[in-house]
């Protein structure tokens, strides 16, 4: 029992780590950010790139989240920036069309194949007789609490945080009040999207396997996290992700895949918003 | 009439030495089994290469005319057509996987032209009518085997079953299970997931409790190497029995290091067999491609020499006379040296005659662990 608990937790961090990003965007923007899962494919492919071109472990991880920040700012300043004025329709097809060019993009960039992401950590293993944890389930676990953390400290602290949740609580006001919108959600995306790739590196090491298309299933997942957790709350967002993954890890547990793990996260989305439609932590949108 | 105007204009081209001799092939080159895609592509010329070298068949060269299906059922459907009705092959290997294989066998049976699977398993692929035929094991014969590895091999008594959700995986598993309950075993759990998990913890947890002596588990490599990984990380030190799904350098290179070691497969390659063909096909396959040869390039090369074969055997290129003279190929003729994999020869069923070897894997590639030749267990 001990032992699926913990497999949850880690389970529940990289559903985390590309949600809270995603939180953050739809936060602000109120659009549906699709192509959040290909900057997520994004870092792990490129660190596995620059690692095999012999950089060391850290530099490749601190380009890769950097070069994923540039990107996201890019996402937002090339594509949304110039059609948030009509409806939410309009960036989400192009957020879709974006994600499945940038898929494309990966495959004939590094070709189609799952290539292994094999780094020895200095990190200990867990093993004990029933339970195990093994060093990359640990480095999950660690930079998921440093993150919410530091993530924390940001929105609590700091005039940027406060910037971005003004502009998520009413974008239009906050720049009546003197606040420099359209920076503070290039920050969003800067921020938002480096926390992508490294969710997209931590699994990949978790996995030892990345690929073009990892960003498949998580493109979508995260927007079940989102929603359970009450749209642009963060807090939602982490209570939902673990919850999310306990939820699963014990039906799979318990019944084996009677169902696919996507259906059960769905299922349980769609039962929390018949009564809740808020979601968990979510204030109700007027 | 206008078979008869093609045929006229083929003998004509021929004496003219212009003509070549045309293998159909498709496989998977893109979507999710591109890795094995590409090795099926990379046996088939080869073994192209190998006849050409040799002079070709009926005085030509051959030329394999070859399609991508996508990983998609449908495109293997179009492709037979376009293959058949467009390039005029007479024969074709299926490089693909067994669902695309399923749908596209029912075409090349209705336009009479022989098809030959190179490593799709599922039963019902020959069962579709008299021009399909199998190089590869049919997966009940090989869970067979798998379950005579588990219990006569390892003695296992008390077995759990994981199963890919697919043709592949619930046909083998079929096999292994009829035979390992005969041989006297117990299936203490048994379970199906879906294609393209990655998280078989909470599985595994369960697993671990029930305290088995060996898993049998049917997976695709990159499955595979998340359940080994995973079972050794949970502590499940039990064999791992797997099959030919595994056999891939990609498998070994995907798990986490050394979980690899010591899973035993049934499959169609003997990598330490000292037939000069087999040592000519490894080398040759890691000097032209970079890459280990695997068990889907193997099958694949064996399933385009057996369609030269035949087309040398009715010393015509007439779909018909291909498709007889296919069902009569043995393997040890003189003219072509033998086959890479066990293959020799089809039986009534049009299903190959093998020996299946059982590999293990230790250090850095698979092994020579076993082999099931006992007629009773490997004649489908």
């Amino acid at each position: 029992m001990l032992q699926n608990v913990v497999n949850a937790l880690v389970l529940g961090s990289s559903y985390l780590m590309i949600a809270v990003g995603l939180t953050l965007i739809y936060g602000i923007l109120k659009i549906l950010h699709i192509a959040h899962a290909g900057v997520y494919a994004f870092g792990a492919l490129f660190t596995v790139y620059l690692y095999e071109l012999g950089l060391s472990m850290v530099f490749a991880i601190s380009f890769s989240l950097i070069a994923s920040s540039l990107l996201g700012a890019f996402i937002y300043r090339g594509f949304y920036k110039h059609v948030l004025e009509r409806g939410r329709i309009v960036p989400l097809v192009m957020s879709v069309g974006l994600f499945a060019a940038m898929e494309d993009l990966y495959r004939l960039l590094w070709g189609p194949y799952k290539r292994p992401f094999d780094v020895h950590l200095i990190l200990p293993d867990l093993i004990t007789p029933n339970l195990y944890l093994g060093s990359k389930g640990i480095l999950m676990l660690i930079c998921t609490a440093i993150v919410i953390f530091l993530l924390y400290l940001l929105m609590i602290k700091t005039k940027l945080g406060k910037s971005l949740r003004a502009c998520a609580n009413d974008l239009n006001l906050a720049g009546a009040f003197g606040i420099d919108t359209d920076r503070t959600i290039t920050y969003g995306f800067l921020i938002g999207s480096a926390l992508a790739a490294l969710g997209g590196i931590l699994v990949g090491l978790y996995d030892n396997t990345v690929y073009p298309t990892m960003g498949s299933v998580p493109s979508y997942k995260a927007f079940v996290v989102v929603v359970l957790g009450g749209f642009g709350s963060i807090r939602g967002a982490v209570m939902a992700s673990y919850i999310l993954a306990l939820v699963e890890t014990l039906i799979v547990y318990k019944f084996g895949f009677l169902l696919p793990r996507d259906a059960i996260a769905f299922l349980a989305m769609i039962a929390l918003l018949m009564f809740k439609p808020e979601g968990l932590f979510g204030k109700v949108q007027r | 009439m206008a078979k008869k105007v093609f045929v006229a204009f083929w003998i004509l081209l021929s004496l003219l030495g212009l003509g070549t001799i045309k293998i159909g092939f498709f496989a998977p080159i893109t979507g999710p089994a591109a890795a094995d895609g590409a090795s099926a592509l990379h046996g088939a010329e080869l073994a192209v290469e190998y006849i050409n070298a040799r002079g070709g068949v009926l005085g030509q060269k051959v030329e394999l005319v070859w399609y991508d299906d996508n990983f998609k059922a449908d495109q293997a459907v179009n492709i037979a057509y376009k293959l058949v009705q467009q390039d005029r092959v007479a024969v074709v290997v299926s490089g693909s996987y067994s669902g695309m294989t399923r749908a596209a066998a029912g075409i090349y049976q209705q336009l009479k032209v022989p098809m030959i699977s190179a490593y799709a398993v599922h039963p019902e692929i020959v069962a579709t009518g008299d021009y399909i035929f199998r190089v590869g094991t049919l997966a009940t014969v090989q869970g067979r085997a798998g379950a005579h590895l588990a219990v006569r091999k390892l003695g296992a008594k008390r077995i759990a079953i994981l199963t890919i959700d697919n043709d592949f995986g619930v046909s083998l598993t079929a096999g292994f299970k009829e035979e390992a309950i005969k041989l006297g075993a117990e299936i203490v759990f048994e379970q199906r997931y879906p294609l393209g998990e990655t998280d078989f913890r909470p599985i595994l947890t369960r697993i671990r409790a029930l305290k088995p002596d060996a898993i049998y588990a049917t997976a695709y490599f990159s499955e595979a190497a998340r359940l080994v990984s995973q079972a050794r990380q949970l502590g499940i030190f039990v064999p791992i029995i797997g099959q030919e799904g595994y056999d891939s350098p990609q498998f070994a290179k995907l798990a986490e290091a050394g979980a690899a070691n010591g899973v035993v497969i049934t499959t169609d390659l003997d990598r330490d067999s000292e037939k000069p063909i087999v040592r000519w096909f490894i080398e040759e396959y890691a000097k032209k491609y970079g890459l280990d040869a695997d068990m889907v390039a193997a099958s694949a090369f064996d399933a385009v020499i057996a369609a030269i074969k035949a087309i040398a055997l009715a010393g015509s290129y007439d779909p018909a006379k291909i498709r007889d003279a296919l069902a009569s190929i043995k393997a040890g003729d003189k003219e072509l040296e033998d086959f890479v994999t066990g293959f020799r020869g089809f039986t009534e069923k049009r299903e190959s005659l093998r020996t299946i070897t059982c590999q293990i894997y230790l250090g850095n590639r698979f092994h020579w662990f076993w082999e099931v030749t006992d007629p009773k267990i490997v004649t489908p």
